[in-house]
């Protein structure tokens, strides 16, 4: 190849990449700019609106929290630990994540409404199917994959001697993981809350299928923009919409600039 | 007293094989082999990270083979440090202290004291990642050395230092070893280390100690072609001893230090051995002449190659070889004492 191809080459590569960012930005800034601002404030300051967002930032903080108190033991077991079954385990903590919302929330949906364990907890008082704990649950199942593979990889990255001199210095196993690989971890953990937050915030498929989509009852960020959408009502849908955009891209900032070396995929 | 017992560990690609060795009280013991020799795991053993396969490790006459690392009271230092990044120094040093809950008075004053023996005291408030890499290994020392442990452990302390920090950082842990008493166990792969502050060597190659002695001994009076070779023998020679006190090599009677009859190798440090252009006279010393095959300036030594029959290296002082004043092509005359050959017999496994 000589120099003149090569810098066709790059040219050509480089030209595809601008027109894709541009196709991002126009994207992006249609829907932010679609609205009047006063239009938009109206909206976002509209009963609805405000439901939603209190609604998405509830769930989503919950199915965080559930998502680290999960994530953080497992994907310790997987990252330090041989155990039997491990290989196929590891497989199946990523299934949620290749699998379609929908179909997620189809499993969710029967195993909450017709299986034994669903109707036990529902005769126990824990209702999931069409109720805002369903929400909870499917951001929960969906985005788990997310929070254990940036654990994970992030409890691989700290080198497991700095636990071996915790415990000649004194400490358990569970105290050389609270003392120091915990801490060392703390990047990569905000980083992974972050991205499942963003991503449990936006969740729509399988929140729609197990929680339903009633206004004003499991109506989040993302189920108002489908509901106002269907229903034509294209500035609630838009001010729904400028505030998913917002969030998703603070978040992938944060995840950016605190992960590190971590990825999620 | 550290004693370890046929000690045997498999674990993936390194293993440590029927592992015997008994290390004094504050004694300073180094242990020495290649890269994938079993070195870190057999600290790593010892200090109760990973539980032996089969045999056992007592430590002052308390059986520790199944006592976890945290009951053992064992340091271990580690070639990069491992200092924890989130603490200042002074925390790393007080970390395992914490452990034990001790007082935070009695904590302040061992972490002061251990600071001070390590000169650090100036660093106490940075946190590591601001550090040198001779100041972060001083933290690890002290962080080891404040739990007053009955054996400290030190994995390839000075490798990951650059020179003129590992000179200084040797003489510091020989200071250290003398003002404390700590029995140490140091494994490394560099000789230089040894001489400075061993008392006793073992050498270790494929996860087996194959000799154990005082660094003059390994490095005079090796017992296998491995540890010649290690310790820079470069005069390795195969032939037949008798029960005289000589051994035949090729067309040479060779005098040496212990005669064994039979196949044995001869071992002839390069620096043991004189070359003169002038004839030397024997005064019981082998005397052998030679051809100049090469000659090779290496910093502040040269190494000459002689064909006298059988190829032998010297090494000389730049001096010594100007005085010399030796060309490739000349004949000269060897010299060296039976003490400085030393005959063992070729293990078996070892190539003839």
């Amino acid at each position: 190849m000589n120099l003149k191809n090569s810098s066709y080459f790059r040219m050509a590569t480089v030209a595809v990449a601008l027109l894709i960012a541009a196709f991002i930005i126009m994207v992006l800034v249609g829907v932010v700019t679609h609205s009047p601002p006063a239009v938009l404030i109206e909206c976002l300051l509209s009963e609805e609106i405000q439901f939603a967002i209190r609604l998405s930032i509830i769930t989503s903080i919950i199915s965080t929290l559930l998502c680290i108190l999960v994530a953080v033991p497992v994907a310790y077991a997987l990252a330090r630990y041989t155990f039997p079954g491990k290989t196929v385990m590891n497989m199946l903590m990523d299934i949620p994540m290749a699998l379609p919302p929908l179909v997620a929330g189809v499993g969710l949906l029967l195993f909450f409404g017709v299986s034994p364990v669903g109707k036990s907890l529902a005769a126990a008082g824990l209702t999931f199917v069409f109720t805002p704990l369903g929400i909870i649950v499917a951001q929960f199942f969906v985005n788990l994959p997310y929070m254990l593979r940036v654990t994970r990889s992030t409890f691989q990255g700290v080198n497991p001697r700095y636990e071996y001199v915790a415990k000649t210095l004194g400490c358990t196993d569970a105290q050389a993981f609270w003392r120091v690989t915990l801490p060392m971890s703390s990047n990569g953990l905000l980083a992974g809350s972050v991205i499942t937050w963003s991503k449990g915030i936006g969740e729509f498929g399988a929140a729609l299928m197990l929680a339903g989509a009633t206004r004003m009852k499991t109506e989040t960020l993302p189920l108002s923009l489908f509901l106002n959408m269907s229903t034509g009502k294209l500035e609630y849908a838009i001010s729904a919409a400028t505030i998913l955009i917002l969030i998703s891209v603070i978040s992938l900032y944060v995840f950016e600039r605190y992960g590190g070396a971590t990825h999620v995929y | 007293m550290l004693t370890i017992d046929s000690v045997s560990k498999s674990l993936g690609e390194f293993t440590l094989s029927n592992i015997s060795l008994s290390i004094g009280d504050g004694e300073y013991f180094i242990v020495l082999g290649p890269t994938g020799a079993g070195k870190t795991i057999l600290l790593e053993t010892i200090a109760g990270i990973y539980s032996p396969d089969s045999g056992r490790i007592l430590l002052n006459d308390r059986d520790i083979t199944d006592v976890p690392a945290r009951e053992r009271n064992i340091g271990m230092v580690y070639q990069d440090y491992m200092l924890f990044p989130h603490l200042t120094v002074e925390a790393n040093i007080a970390f395992g202290l914490k452990s034990h809950r001790a007082d935070p008075a009695f904590i302040r004053g061992k972490v002061e004291e251990s600071a001070e023996l390590l000169n650090i005291s100036h660093l106490l408030h940075r946190y590591p990642g601001t550090l040198s890499g001779g100041e972060q290994q001083r933290t690890a020392i002290a962080r080891a050395l404040v739990m007053d442990p009955e054996a400290l452990l030190l994995d390839e302390p000075l490798s990951a230092l650059d020179v003129k920090t590992r000179e200084s950082l040797r003489a510091e842990l020989a200071r250290i070893h003398k003002a404390t008493g700590t029995t140490i166990v140091h494994i490394t792969h560099n000789f230089e280390e040894v001489f400075d502050l061993a008392d006793r060597v073992a050498i270790m190659q494929g996860g087996d100690v194959i000799q154990v002695g005082t660094p003059e001994e390994i490095f005079r009076r090796p017992n296998s072609d491995f540890v010649a070779g290690f310790v820079g023998v470069e005069n390795l020679f195969r032939g037949t001893g008798s029960p005289d006190g000589t051994v035949a090599v090729g067309d040479l009677r060779i005098r040496v230090e212990n005669g064994i009859p039979g196949p044995v190798s001869v071992a002839i440090r390069p620096e043991e051995i004189l070359l003169s252009k002038t004839a030397l006279p024997e005064n019981g010393r082998n005397v052998i002449s030679g051809r100049v095959d090469s000659v090779r300036p290496n910093g502040g030594l040269v190494r000459v190659s002689v064909d006298a029959g059988v190829p032998f290296r010297v090494t000389l002082t730049r001096q010594g070889f100007e005085e010399a004043a030796i060309a490739p092509g000349d004949t000269v005359c060897l010299a060296f004492r039976p003490s400085a050959a030393h005959v063992y017999s070729p293990g078996e496994g070892e190539e003839a």
